[in-house]
């Protein structure tokens, strides 16, 4: 099992969904896990500013992908967003864009050469099932878990590469390894919306009200996402979603860490659940 | 015994329909021979549409287990090692409106695609005489797209026709206006731009599901993100939607290099993103934002250098 990583955080995790960040930090030592950050890491372009300009985009993420090779690690994140852009940076440049792209970062004296993979908190766990239930010290027996897997962790599958964005299973072995049920819900694999929030912000409320429906019809105790930005979405918006559809359902919603953190005994003050605006004390 | 379960309706009554199938019945079938094996040998009021049978007409799209497929080249083996299950449910492509069956009506959709002008108005140094020909290098900048078979999949799974589809055109339009914005030949890319922003360019959710689904590995979600960039160049910056982008790059390029999620709100919507101010007094109270990150966060080590290479590399797009 690898147990160092070149750890991206991505913006959201040092700014609004810094409970995350906590949770993750307060984590990895107890499944002996070593997240060393990189230095100087830059935002990935959070599926946005290719819009404006894809080869500053690129040449972001090389650097970033650069950065993690001096440190001679495979890259972790626990924002889907990053993973998709950094691993999509990866595919374009390992498919020809590299000796082009690296003229550019010549002039700050890098280089990418292609030896650092990308993973996420996600996909460890789900590959270290059983080490993760080795380390369970309060098993969330009884806790319902409507798991909702984000569109970037799953989407496009050719760019994450994991498994089935159709019928995907990882996040279930996780939540399983925990102690806890999931639940079957119908927008499991749907999209909060987060990226549109400000554009379409009519539809993307829609779209969080409805997860947030299909969870608590489902019988969840809480949503738990490996996503910050879902987290955010259907964390932070929640009760404006469901004002306009005049849903009464409320539902905590987790970060994957946090669940995880539960499970291995981490208080929760140490995972940052006073931080989640939906009541997620009650979880613990 | 594999059950396929087919949600049906016969103009004026939705109903599901389980039909039975022996295994050796499904094995090394299409979904398509295996519709078309349903209604030669246990129902034939069962309807769908198909033409090709061979991926080429796009005409034979429907749904399994929720997801689009092109039932022609979607091998039911391979579902049932997908899902580790012989029982699935077809249905009609979502985000269209049904008409019988499996049968689904394009009109709107077509509608939507007229609006972008897909045929190429070409520019005024060609001729019907001298022709309007085209060189290998750009053909094959827009080939990926000119692949497109109009099957639907990537309308029907769209996370934002299914949340509302007054403010967004199929995934599928985007490509083509894209295609033919980009044709070495066109005269005026704003030609399919402007109705390309008129009919929700902005509005995509990225869920990724018109690149996942499409059947010949089309990314409409690049496309969209191909055509924004396109239309902000040529000048229509206007807006929420290239706010919200231009706010990102901003962060990256010009500023800390990380994302100020404290100035996002400001720099998308300017003053009027006092309606906001609930929601900013929430995150507030939460702890969740340090309104002193207004005032810019710390730059990261080495952003300098990124500047520079990023200058490198714009320097190099010129030439």
């Amino acid at each position: 099992m690898q147990t160092e990583f070149a750890f991206f955080p991505g913006c959201v995790l040092t700014q609004a969904a810094k409970e995350s960040k906590m949770a993750l930090e307060a984590v990895a030592p107890k499944l002996g896990i070593t997240l060393k950050e990189i230095p100087g890491w830059s935002c990935c372009g959070a599926s946005q500013a290719q819009d404006v300009d894809p080869v500053a985009t690129l040449v972001a993420n090389a650097r970033n992908l650069a950065l993690a090779e001096k440190m001679g690690l495979p890259v972790l994140t626990s924002c889907s967003t990053c993973l998709l852009m950094l691993r999509r940076a990866k595919a374009e440049l390992d498919g020809g864009k590299k000796d082009r792209i690296n003229t550019f970062l010549a002039k700050g004296n890098m280089s990418y050469a292609g030896t650092s993979e990308v993973t996420s908190l996600l996909w460890v766990l789900a590959q270290n099932a059983q080490m993760l239930k080795s380390k369970v010290v309060r098993p969330l027996a009884g806790l319902k878990v409507a798991a909702f897997y984000g569109c970037h962790s799953l989407r496009p599958e050719h760019a994450l590469g994991f498994e089935s964005a159709v019928n995907p299973s990882s996040f279930e072995t996780v939540v399983a390894a925990l102690g806890a049920q999931t639940v079957p819900f119908t927008k499991r694999l749907d999209c909060c919306g987060f990226h549109a929030v400000y554009p379409a912000e009519k539809s993307v409320m829609r779209m969080t009200g409805q997860i947030v429906d299909s969870a608590a019809a489902s019988g969840a105790t809480c949503l738990v996402t490996p996503c910050p930005l879902c987290q955010m979405q259907l964390d932070i918006y929640q009760e404006a979603a469901q004002d306009i559809s005049s849903s009464k359902a409320r539902m905590p919603v987790l970060h994957l860490s946090q669940l995880v953190g539960l499970a291995l005994g981490v208080p929760a003050k140490a995972l940052g659940l006073d931080y989640n605006v939906v009541d997620a004390t009650k979880v613990a | 015994m594999a059950t396929i379960i087919i949600d049906r309706f016969d103009g004026k009554n939705r109903f599901e329909q389980s039909y039975k199938l022996d295994a050796a019945d499904v094995a090394g079938k299409t979904v398509l021979n295996t519709l078309l094996f349903i209604k030669q040998t246990q129902d034939p009021t069962l309807n769908f549409t198909a033409s090709c049978r061979c991926a080429i007409c796009g005409a034979c799209a429907v749904r399994v287990n929720g997801h689009a497929v092109l039932a022609c080249d979607t091998k039911m083996d391979d579902l049932i090692q997908t899902y580790g299950s012989d029982t699935f449910r077809i249905a009609p492509l979502a985000n269209f409106k049904v008409i019988s069956d499996l049968v689904v009506d394009w009109e709107p959709a077509m509608e939507n695609l007229r609006k972008i002008h897909p045929g190429m108005v070409a520019k005024s140094e060609f001729s019907m005489k001298e022709g309007c020909r085209q060189n290998q290098k750009d053909f094959d900048r827009i080939i990926k797209q000119w692949d497109c078979i109009l099957c639907g999949a990537c309308a029907s799974e769209c996370n934002k026709l299914s949340a509302d589809n007054r403010d967004y055109m199929e995934p599928f339009v985007f490509t083509h206006a894209w295609r033919a914005a980009n044709d070495s030949r066109s005269k005026d890319p704003l030609l399919h731009g402007k109705p390309a922003v008129a009919g929700g360019l902005w509005n995509c959710v990225h869920c990724q599901e018109c690149a996942n689904r499409c059947p010949k590995g089309i990314s409409a979600a690049d496309d969209i993100a191909g055509l924004r960039g396109m239309v902000m160049a040529k000048g229509m910056t206007e807006g929420v939607g290239p706010a919200h982008a231009k706010s990102f790059y901003t962060d990256l390029v010009e500023d800390s290099g990380r994302l100020n999620e404290v100035r996002l709100a400001l720099r998308t919507e300017g003053i009027s993103t006092i309606a906001r101010a609930g929601m900013a007094v929430t995150l507030l109270r939460q702890g969740k934002m340090n309104p002193l990150e207004a005032f810019g966060g710390e730059t990261i080590e080495g952003h300098d250098a990124l500047v520079k290479m990023i200058q490198a590399a714009h320097a190099a797009e010129k030439e």
